[in-house]
């Protein structure tokens, strides 16, 4: 008879079905980092002189860190001059109508479930899709655009919308911030960039779908979502990448802007390709993650569900700057094999009456390690602040680890900060229970890893809970009651 | 080292090297030239690891550097009247105990006679007089890079070895006070306790750290226990330091199948009171309970840093670690449970709970959870509050008043602690330290019941 | 329907049913009584395929399968359906989404499409109401948090939902007061049907004043020692396992 552990095996060591490559002729540097790069990367783009030497700055900054050592993953050092900064589907110029894509990367769309077009599976979302490094379409633009929504790729967002990207852009997240902050901020290619203005909810969930493609690359793009005064904007965002015994390096930069009572929600499911079973291959995913609530009475939440990379290691963050605002943090890590995650928010309290709520589920299989960490910061100025974390671990087999390193500050008196910790697994108890009613196991181990997420995957947009619920094994079949 | 390990440590102040160079000589056990080389070894290990800054994530909270980087004086001599020191001799009129002041045995006050055969216990020095390769062996721990530690074997000039032979059971309590007299000489002294209990043996000890005179003073202790099969150690340890006093201490123990460990440490009173447990539990059925009370105040920093590892299948760890933080106080507390593979119905838990009642008052919490076994309950809580007001307004509006309420809520968050002290006469000396403390003081039915 | 044949039983290698045989026919409700540590939930747990169980010798069949040569849910997908005496909690999968997993699997084993929301909704409300279980419940985690009697209820509602062949249950009436004994007795009555069989397997008497059996065994040291009708459990009730079954318990 089955164990819990081998069925839990045989179910993700299915095969990962984004692995492919599309065969598209690419324009891209040689491998090598210097500022000539950043310049010439920065000309390709025709970007404006502020912008060229601020990346200039930033690459200086850059060689100028080192790689932290802090946290619990371990990697293989990264030579950054053998990446080559920039690889693009070979392409006259963007194409003006969805109809002059290139097929191949049509096609790519169409094998990821995502096709290219403004109709029938996304009704209702808009989305923007970049492959490696830039955006190669986005879908009902002209509706958004009706509303005075923004929603293009960075570069555009660059050439139309200048002075809304040169007030924001790293207004949240420094180019200093990090190394891998400095080298997106150096070398960031193109991302999506939305902008929402006073008052307006926008009508339909905006997304990009994340693709890398070429080989010896990395993927650096850069997002940046302001809402406007009362206004409201949900964002989803999608990735995957070929199957490949190198180990690719994603370092983005995403950063949110909410000024008052604006609401931003965030939404992402990860899929990079892990790497194989030994740990060969797979995306490093250094990423750079920070909204500011600016503004009274704002909000952001975050939303994640990571299954993929062979190295997730981000942190999605709020600054709680605006009094009564709030920052939500929902958060799924699933590591199998040899993948390895550390993940966790930052909630940094710095007006009055600021709530938080961070709900983590952490699940670890084979020789994976799953580390939740987080940091509670409760600033002497946040008077009534309020902190509730949940974080959750589930263990599947005995050679995988669960961590959970939580960092709680507290420099004001009428705070509240509540953190919870546990750890379970699925029992054998709760296998038989299952399947003395006729469920298989395979679907038990499922539905009780589905049951032990629930509060997260009731945060993601109902688009998105598909794909989310697919990756945990789960069909969709609505849940009664 | 890189750049990055740089910044995790500053030089020792010049002092320390000054101090060893002039005391070495007049340390216990300073005949022998091996004790002597393991000592210089260590002062030299102790200089090149450097004080940790904040950068060191062991030390992330507290700025130890600036509370203890600077010249002390070892060994200076000081007599405090008895009627100082009377208050606190613990543990009943039959306890063993050890007397020291500023790291100097004090025989008057000392009484380890009278014991069992197969139970000894010895000031550190005499061992180092009589037996000092045993030291060198308990020294020649392989080397962690904690910078205390070497500055403790480099200078440990006092302290306590106890043995109690396989099912030797003491009937009272065995009390080790250290008394510090700081005046204007800013003392330090080193503390060792060595503790080895034999399989089913059965000790209460009693660990004192208590400041007589404010002023600048470095108590910088190492606890080693070795508890085997079945032994049981009830320890319960009382920080009371005085004002810009420093206290680093490390406790190291090691559980035996079966074995029970109960710590409990009330923090109350020092500039800095940094207290270090690591707890390795290698065999089954192990019961550890750790807990702690701190209430800072005034510039005080209670650092309380935690470490269990559950080694082996089925045993219990507890931890309730709380504090209560008054104006200028700041609290830290990291507390870590690993689970280290096969380590099957492992029960680890741990809860930390903070009242915050100053404005300017500092709480920060690190709870870790380790885990490489995947059949175990493990949990971890922490929070951090003022006191909650449906319980104020419960108690006002049954007439009592404000500040009362509030001096009844916060005894009681406190006093729990209290009562996991093993002795009673540390439970009461605890308890008088307590209500000094809390504006409040302690309930007055209960301070005539007590 | 169920037919077991000198059936033994090992526990990690400590044997507790040493040649047990038991015939059970559409229709027939059997009472299985025997003090504790007699093997009676090893009985159940074997029947239905728990894992740790391990046969040494002996069959069982049902209908006509070799019933342990089945998976767990197979063997529920054949008709077979244990109400345990512990229900298992699962946080985060709610109770009705739950049965409807439950009830489209043994329906497809079944060659049947899945039912419909509407239909399903209406047939768990039905049952519910007549088990005194109200809608709150039905939308919680599944058994998480709750009571006793509550558990077992929702255990009956299930078997009422997914309609077995075989119903085994398992100290049912451990841990519930008498009004809720009587509703989960009443459940269970309006679920006999010529085509359907009980194992009822209990320690006291007091619910087969409820349930009123066709056959009633005792079980002792992993063997059927007696079998009668419903007034042998009316004697054990009266003398004790030890003054019915004489020297043969010490055996």
């Amino acid at each position: 008879m089955a164990t819990a552990l081998d069925t839990v095996k045989d179910y993700t060591e299915a095969e990962y079905k984004y692995g492919f490559v599309t065969p598209v002729e690419e324009d891209r540097f040689p491998p090598g980092l210097d500022e000539d790069v950043v310049r010439r990367l920065s000309a390709k783009k025709g970007e404006p002189d502020w912008l060229t030497e601020w990346r200039v700055a930033a690459l200086r900054r850059f060689f100028a860190m080192e790689i932290p050592d802090w946290q619990k993953v371990r990697f293989h050092p990264i030579d950054f001059q053998a990446i080559s900064y920039y690889a693009a589907p070979r392409q006259k110029e963007r194409p003006r109508s969805l109809d002059e894509i290139d097929p191949e990367i049509r096609r790519t769309y169409d094998k990821l479930g995502i096709p290219i077009r403004e109709q029938e599976v996304l009704a209702g979302v808009a989305v923007d899709y970049v492959f490696d490094s830039v955006s190669v379409a986005t879908t009902f633009k002209r509706k958004l655009e009706e509303l005075g929504v923004v929603f293009c790729s960075m570069s555009e967002a660059v050439r139309e919308h200048g002075e809304l990207v040169r007030r924001y852009l790293g207004s949240v997240v420094p180019p200093g911030d990090n190394i891998f902050a400095a080298l997106n901020s150096a070398v960031f290619s193109d991302g999506s960039f939305v902008y929402v203005p006073k008052g307006v909810r926008c009508p339909m969930e905006l997304s990009t779908y994340f693709r890398i493609n070429a080989a010896g690359t990395g993927q650096f793009e850069r997002t940046l979502i302001v809402a406007d005064e009362g206004s409201y904007v949900s964002y989803l965002e999608g990735c995957t990448a070929p199957m490949r015994d190198e180990n690719q390096l994603h370092a983005a930069v995403v950063e949110l802007v909410a000024l008052d009572d604006a609401e931003i929600k965030y939404s992402t499911v990860q899929n990079w390709y892990p790497g194989d079973k030994e740990g060969r291959g797979g995306i490093y995913n250094f990423v750079t993650k920070r909204g500011a609530c600016r503004g009274k009475r704002s909000k952001i939440s975050w939303t994640q569900v990571e299954t993929g990379s062979a190295i997730t290691w981000k942190y999605p963050s709020c600054i709680l700057q605006g009094d009564d605002s709030v920052g939500e943090f929902y958060s799924v890590a699933v590591t199998n094999n040899r993948q390895q995650a550390d993940t966790g928010t930052k909630m940094i309290h710095i007006g009055k009456r600021t709530r938080s709520r961070i709900v983590s589920k952490g699940i670890s299989a084979g020789h994976s390690d799953n580390t939740y960490r987080g940091l509670v910061r409760i600033l002497r100025s946040a008077e009534g602040a309020r902190n509730h974390t949940q974080c959750d671990s589930m263990l599947i087999g005995d050679r995988c680890g669960a961590h959970t390193v939580p960092y709680i500050e507290v420099k004001n008196r009428t705070a509240q900060c509540e953190h919870e910790a546990t750890t379970s697994k699925i029992s054998e108890d709760q296998l038989f229970y299952c399947r003395q009613r006729g469920i298989s196991e395979e679907d038990a181990v499922a539905l009780i890893v589905n049951g032990f997420c629930r509060e997260v995957m009731n945060e993601l947009p109902m688009e998105f809970a598909v794909e989310a619920k697919k990756l945990l094994g789960i069909s969709l079949e609505g849940s009664v009651g | 080292m890189s750049v990055a390990a740089n910044r995790r440590r500053v030089d020792p102040d010049p002092a320390f090297a000054r101090a060893f160079e002039e005391a070495a000589s007049r340390l216990p056990g300073a005949r022998f030239p091996e004790l002597a080389t393991a000592r210089e070894r260590a002062i030299a290990r102790f200089v090149e690891l450097g004080i940790p800054t904040q950068r060191d994530e062991a030390w992330k909270f507290t700025p130890v550097a600036r509370l203890v980087n600077r010249p002390h004086a070892v060994r200076p001599p000081s007599e405090p009247p008895l009627e100082r020191v009377l208050p606190h001799l613990l543990g009943g009129p039959k306890a063993r105990r050890l007397v020291f002041v500023n790291g100097v045995l004090q025989p008057q006050w000392s009484h380890v006679g009278g014991l069992p055969e197969r139970a000894s216990i010895e000031s550190l020095a005499r061992v180092l007089e009589t037996r000092p390769t045993a030291v060198l062996e308990e020294l020649a721990e392989p080397d962690q890079g904690r910078s205390f530690t070497a500055l403790n074997a480099a200078l440990t000039d006092c302290g306590a070895w106890i043995e109690l032979s396989p099912g030797t059971e003491l009937a009272d309590p065995v009390q080790l006070l250290f008394l510090t007299v700081a005046g204007a000489s800013a003392p330090m002294s080193h503390p060792r306790i060595v503790l080895r209990l034999g399989a089913g043996a059965r000790l209460a000890l009693i660990e004192s750290h208590v400041g007589l005179e404010p002023g600048p003073a470095l108590t910088n202790l190492v606890f080693g226990a070795r508890l085997q099969e079945g032994a049981t150690l009830a320890h319960d340890r009382l920080l009371f330091q005085a004002a810009e006093a420093a206290f680093v201490g490390r406790a190291e123990v090691h559980l035996g199948g079966a074995s029970r460990y109960e710590q409990t440490t009330l923090a109350l009173g020092g500039a800095l009171l940094r207290s270090e447990s690591e707890v390795s539990i290698e065999g089954g059925e192990v019961e550890c309970r750790l807990c702690g009370l701190a209430v800072p105040r005034e510039g005080e920093h209670v650092d309380t840093f935690v470490r269990v590892h559950h080694r082996a299948p089925a045993s219990h760890s507890d931890q309730l670690f709380k504090s209560v933080v008054e104006e200028r106080g700041h609290h830290a507390f990291a507390g870590k449970i690993f689970v280290h593979p096969g380590a099957q119905r492992t029960n680890a838990y741990q809860k930390n709970e903070n009242l915050l009642l100053a404005e300017d008052g500092e709480v920060d919490v690190k709870p870790e959870l380790e885990i490489y076994a995947d059949d175990v309950k493990c949990s971890h809580g922490a929070t951090c509050s003022e006191l909650d007001p449906s319980a104020l307004f419960y108690l006002r509006a049954r007439g009592l008043d404000a500040a009362t309420a509030r001096g009844l809520l916060t005894w009681a968050f406190a006093a729990e602690l209290l009562g996991r002290l093993a002795d009673p006469s540390a439970r009461a000396a605890a308890r008088r330290a307590l209500a000094a403390r809390l504006p409040a003081g302690a309930p007055a039915d209960e301070e005539a019941a007590a | 329907m169920l037919e077991i044949q000198d059936l033994h039983v090992a526990v990690d290698g400590r044997p507790i049913l040493k040649g047990l045989s038991l015939r059970v026919r559409p229709g027939e409700v059997h009472a299985v009584m025997g003090p504790n540590g007699s093997g009676k939930s090893t009985l159940a747990f074997v029947l239905a395929g728990r894992e740790g169980y391990e046969v040494t010798a002996g069959s069982a069949r049902f209908g006509d399968e070799d019933l342990l040569a089945l998976e767990p849910e197979e063997r529920a997908r054949a008709g077979l359906f244990l109400a345990m005496q512990y229900p298992v909690e699962i946080p985060g999968v709610a109770n009705m989404y739950f049965l409807r997993q439950s009830l489209n699997a043994v329906r497809k084993s079944r060659g049947l499409d899945e039912i419909p929301a509407a239909e399903f909704m209406r047939k768990v409300r039905e049952q519910a109401r007549l088990l005194g279980i109200g809608e709150e419940l039905l939308k919680r985690d599944l058994n998480a948090g709750f009571s006793g009697g509550e558990k077992k209820r929702n255990e009956i509602l299930q078997m009422a939902i997914l309609e077995p062949r075989l119903a085994i249950l398992d100290e049912t009436d451990s841990g519930l007061d008498i009004d809720a004994l009587k509703t989960v007795a009443d459940g269970v009555n309006r679920l006999r049907a010529p085509d359907r069989a009980f194992l009822v397997i209990t320690h006291y008497q007091r619910l087969l004043d409820y349930i009123v059996p066709d056959v009633v065994h005792v079980l002792a040291d992993g063997r059927i020692q007696r079998t009668g009708g419903p007034e042998l459990a009316r004697e054990l009730e009266e003398r004790g396992y030890e003054a019915v079954l004489g020297g043969r318990l010490a055996a």
